[in-house]
Order: structure tokens, then C-alpha cells, then sequence
């Protein structure tokens, strides 16, 4: 459904050139949702921005649903949807009705035809006791619920969403992320996100596509990932304390290594890139006479996963 | 048929807002008529009594009124993006598959079709206020009124591409505003080329129809595809221009920011 390819963009002024995105590719497939990862200025933004239309790409191209976004650009923004700056994407001094007739008619369908839409937007985002009331006089987490209502009046198959837990509660997050979860497995609608929050995306993305300085540096499935991450994690208990010679020898050897002291015994966290790392770690254990109380495999989260790679330490 | 489901959306949005923010319209309105009641006692204290003094009254009466549409056609624009820009609203209205262009025009007209009817409004208390009752011939000035104020967007349009790369351009706004008094004031029966500039061929015309009762078939063919002429030609030159800054913008990144 969505096809970028080679997407690089150059921001030039007078004194400087900024690489915002570099060589980006990725797809993802109809009903699918996908988290747009990287930490901040890494080039999200800017990726989503191309995508509809709002920034003009240096070089590369992107497709929605097979219409090249740059050579036609009205026909891609009839299958896209965007909530870009949250609950900043409505119009305060309308309802939420109103907001939802408004973009509708923006869109170029009539209100006759969107109505039982509306009412059930209006239901799947709880804000049927609000219809009717000033969207400047909703919480913050109606607003943000109501900016997604409102780009979901739009019918269209794409669904662009930069940071749409921003802010949110606990609870108006959870509910906005089975939202989203039913959007693309009920609705069939494709998502791509972008957000800062780990539990989203493990909640609600099938794939993650991490961009690093503009650049993508993974693009995997979540539960790949977590299972890639989860088979080099390991976390050592020892009885009684480590030496200090065996703790300079483990800082020395291994980059990710964490030693931890307590009176009666040492914990090792340790992250391995090759698995023959975990034979020379046992050696250098049983070199120092170290007695092993147990080996547990960590269950890595994907905040770890994702600041590893974005590391490098992957 | 898409355009006219938008233009309808826009329209009972702008409808709302005005109802919703009523004290702001009624302000709007007021302040305006009293603008025009310090202006209309300063022309009475200094003229009345001469042979001049109805001729100044109609004049000013027709003057205030294009003046008071032409600085709305102008501003419009501007105000609509940076307001939309400020508010987080400008990325969806460029984001409308029908066009952020035709979007935009849809969104002026309909400000102008509001504006107008608030201007009548505003041109029956100032008839009444002055006792002088002008001609209204819808079918003439309405025509005229839109070529005319067509002229005046065009340059609306190079203000509102200028905020959409600059952002700030309310100072520019203000200063260039006065431009406006020059062109409707413009000395025509010396130099007849300054027909071609915006508003002024187009205001003559409204002020004769207003107070002669000038009617639009009793205008002379050249006359009318002057005002015609220039006001496409000028809206069509500035969307051009707006059209390059958008483009700029889009490739800076800086559309729906403020």
C-alpha cells in the first residue's frame, strides 16, 4: 500500500546543508501497522511529511496504493489520512461534530453520506456526550481522539499518525491504542506511526522501521526483534563476591557487560553479539573459580532493543 | 460537484464561527460604523454648506465601503494562514485532495460573499446615518464588486504565499494597506493608464452606478472588460506567484509551521 523508495531529503540554506533523510526505503502492506522509530531529529517527521505531500523530497519516490505521490499528488491524498500535531488538528471553536462534517466536506463528501459515520466515530471514541460542545472545552485526550476521528471521517485507506499517544493518560492512551488496533485489523487500514512510546508500539505494531541520522537501520518485524533481543540477553547470579581482577578482566572483554555487587553475590547483565561470546564468558568464570547460581535469558523491552541499535550496539 | 460539498463546508463553518463569536462580529461592525461616523461629522464640519458637500458624502459613503471590502480581500488571505498555521490546521487544508489551491479560493470567496453581506448591512446604516440613499443595482455592482475585488486578491495571494515562507508578514500587512487608498483614489481622468491598475477602473465604475444609477448594460463594452481584464489577470498573476511560494515552501519544509 505504501512505497517509498530511496526518499532523501536536503534542507539547504545559506550557511548550512542538513541531511534530514538519506536513502529512506521501506513498504508497508495494506492492513498493516507499522511504528516509525528514531530518536529525536533522526528524520521521522520529515519521512511522514513526504509521505503527504507537505515536504517536497530531494530525490526518491513514494506511492500510495500505486499513485506516485509527487507526480500526482491529489490522487495519493485521497488514500491518505494524516494527524500530525495531535489535538492541534481540529478546530477548537467547532464541535466535534462539526470538526468531523468540516474535514468530511474538505474531502469532497457529503455530509448526507458521512452522517452514520460520524455517530459511530462518535461511539468508538466516547465522545457522544460531547458532540455537541466546543472541541476547546474537551480534555486533551478527547481532542487527540477526536484529531483521529477526524482523519478517519476521511475514508481513506492510509493512515499517517506522528506521536498520537503525545500526552495522553494511561487510560485515554490504552484506549486510543485499541482503536488503532481495531482500525487495522477490523477496518483493514494501514497504519504508519511515529511515536517516542515503546508500549505502543509493542501494543500495536506488527513491524518497526528504525531510523538513525536519516538513515534506516532496522526494519523487522516487532516479534522478531523481541526474539532476536531475547536470545543474546543473559543475566548471570554468582555466589559470593566477584574478585577485582575478574571484573576488569569482564569490563575489558566484553562491551555490554553490567556488574552488580551485593555482600553475598555479583550479577552479570551481559548482551552477547556472537554466541561464542557465552563460551568465553563461562571460561573466564571458571577460570576465577566463580560458583554460577543460575543463567537466566532476559526478556529484553523494546525501549532496550531500540536504544541498542540506535547505538550501534547491535 | 467534490468543490461545491467544500465550498458548502466552508461556508457553514465560517457561519458558525460567526454566530459562535458573535460579540466579535457585532464588534467588527460597530467599530467599523464608527470609523465611518467620525469621518462622516469630519466632512460635515469642513463641507457643509458648499456646492461640494453631497458629492463628498456619496463619494465617501462608496469609498468606505469598497475600502472596507478591498482591505478584507487583501488581508484574507494572510490571516487565514497564519491563523490556520498558528492553530494546527493548515497541514489538513493543504492535505484536501481537491487541491490546497482551490481550497484556499474557495475559502476567500467564501469570506468575501460573508464580508459583502456585512457590508450592505453596513451601507444601510450609513445611508441612513448620512440621509443620502444611493442606487443599489445588485445586477450591476455585484459583478463589478467581485472583478474588482478579484484584482485586490491577486495581490492577497502574493501576501499570503509571502506568510506561508515568512510567516510574519503582519507589518507589511499594515504599511501596504495604505497602497489601497492610493489606488482607489488613483487620478484616472489625467492618466487613463492607471485603469489597468487593481481597484481603481473597477471602484469608478461602482461609485457611477452607485450614485448616477449607472446601469451594468449602460456601461461601455471597454469599460467592463477592463475591470474584467484586470481582475482576472491580476488574481490569476498573484495565484501564480502564490503557487511559486507554496512550491518553496513545500521544499523548505515549512508549510504548517509558525
Amino acid at each position: 500500500m505504501v512505497r517509498v523508495d530511496e526518499l532523501t531529503k536536503v534542507y539547504r540554506s545559506r550557511r548550512e546543508r542538513v541531511v534530514a533523510v538519506d536513502h529512506v526505503s521501506f513498504e508497508v502492506g495494506v492492513g498493516e501497522v507499522v511504528g516509525l522509530l528514531g530518536p529525536n531529529g533522526a528524520g521521522k517527521t520529515t519521512t511522514i511529511k513526504s509521505l503527504c505531500t507537505l515536504v517536497r523530497p530531494t530525490s526518491g519516490s513514494i506511492a500510495i496504493g500505486g499513485d506516485d505521490v509527487l507526480r500526482h499528488p491529489r490522487r495519493a491524498l485521497k488514500r491518505i489520512a494524516a494527524v500530525l500535531e495531535g489535538n492541534r488538528n481540529i478546530y477548537w471553536r467547532l464541535s466535534p461534530r462539526e470538526n468531523m462534517e468540516f474535514f468530511s466536506g474538505l474531502q469532497g463528501l457529503p455530509t448526507r453520506q458521512v452522517r452514520p459515520l460520524i455517530e459511530e466515530l462518535l461511539e468508538r471514541f466516547r465522545l457522544g456526550a460531547k458532540a455537541d460542545t466546543s472541541a476547546r472545552k474537551l480534555s486533551r485526550g478527547m481532542q487527540q481522539k477526536l484529531a483521529v476521528a477526524c482523519a478517519l471521517i476521511k475514508q481513506t485507506d492510509v493512515l499517517l499518525l506522528d506521536e498520537p499517544t503525545l500526552g495522553l493518560d494511561v487510560e485515554t492512551s490504552y484506549e486510543l491504542r485499541e482503536a488503532l488496533k481495531g482500525m487495522a485489523h477490523n477496518d483493514g487500514r494501514t497504519i504508519l506511526l511515529s511515536t517516542h512510546d515503546m508500549n505502543v508500539v509493542q501494543d500495536v505494531c506488527d513491524r518497526v522501521v528504525i531510523i538513525h541520522e536519516g538513515k534506516v537501520v532496522t526494519d523487522d518485524k516487532v516479534a522478531n526483534l523481541l526474539d532476536v533481543f531475547r536470545a543474546r540477553a543473559y543475566r548471570f547470579v554468582l555466589e559470593g563476591r566477584l574478585d577485582d581482577k575478574t571484573c576488569r578482566h569482564l569490563d575489558s572483554s566484553f562491551d555490554l557487560l553490567t556488574l552488580h555487587h551485593t555482600d553475598h553475590r555479583s550479577e552479570i547483565e551481559v548482551e552477547f553479539l556472537e554466541s561464542t561470546m557465552l563460551y568465553r564468558l563461562m571460561d573466564v568464570l571458571r577460570e576465577s573459580g566463580a560458583v554460577i547460581e543460575s543463567i537466566d535469558r532476559q526478556d529484553p523491552n523494546l525501549e532496550e532493543i531500540f536504544l541498542s541499535i540506535v547505538r550501534g550496539n547491535h | 460537484m467534490a468543490t461545491l460539498i467544500m465550498i458548502k463546508a466552508m461556508f457553514k463553518r465560517y457561519a458558525i464561527e460567526l454566530r459562535r463569536y458573535w460579540f466579535n462580529t457585532l464588534s467588527m461592525l460597530v467599530s467599523f460604523y464608527l470609523i465611518f461616523i467620525l469621518m462622516f461629522y469630519g466632512i460635515q464640519s469642513l463641507a457643509e454648506g458648499t456646492a461640494q458637500f453631497g458629492g463628498a458624502l456619496n463619494g465617501m459613503v462608496v469609498g468606505f465601503m469598497v475600502f472596507y471590502l478591498t482591505v478584507y480581500a487583501y488581508a484574507e488571505l494572510s490571516w487565514v494562514l497564519v491563523g490556520e498555521a498558528s492553530q494546527g490546521t493548515l497541514e489538513q487544508l493543504s492535505m484536501s485532495p481537491l487541491g490546497f489551491g482551490r481550497v484556499l479560493i474557495a475559502r476567500i470567496f467564501v469570506a468575501l460573499i460573508f464580508r459583502m453581506a456585512i457590508m450592505f448591512l453596513l451601507l444601510l446604516l450609513m445611508m441612513w446615518t448620512t440621509g443620502r440613499w444611493l442606487h443599489f443595482d445588485l445586477l450591476t455592482v455585484i459583478p463589478l464588486l467581485l472583478f474588482t475585488m478579484a484584482s485586490v486578491q491577486g495581490i492577497g495571494f502574493v501576501m499570503g504565499g509571502l506568510a506561508l515562507v515568512f510567516k510574519q508578514v503582519q507589518a507589511a500587512l499594515g504599511i501596504l494597506q495604505f497602497l489601497f487608498v492610493g489606488l482607489i483614489a488613483a487620478p484616472i481622468e489625467q492618466f487613463p493608464v492607471l485603469k489597468l491598475l487593481p481597484l481603481s477602473w473597477g471602484t469608478r465604475l461602482i461609485g457611477d452606478s452607485m450614485i448616477n444609477g449607472t446601469r451594468l448594460w449602460n456601461i461601455p463594452t471597454s469599460d467592463l472588460l477592463i475591470v474584467g481584464g484586470t481582475g482576472i489577470g491580476y488574481f490569476a498573476a498573484g495565484f501564480v506567484v502564490f503557487k511559486f511560494l507554496e512550491h518553496m515552501a513545500r521544499d523548505r519544509g515549512l508549510l504548517g509551521h509558525y
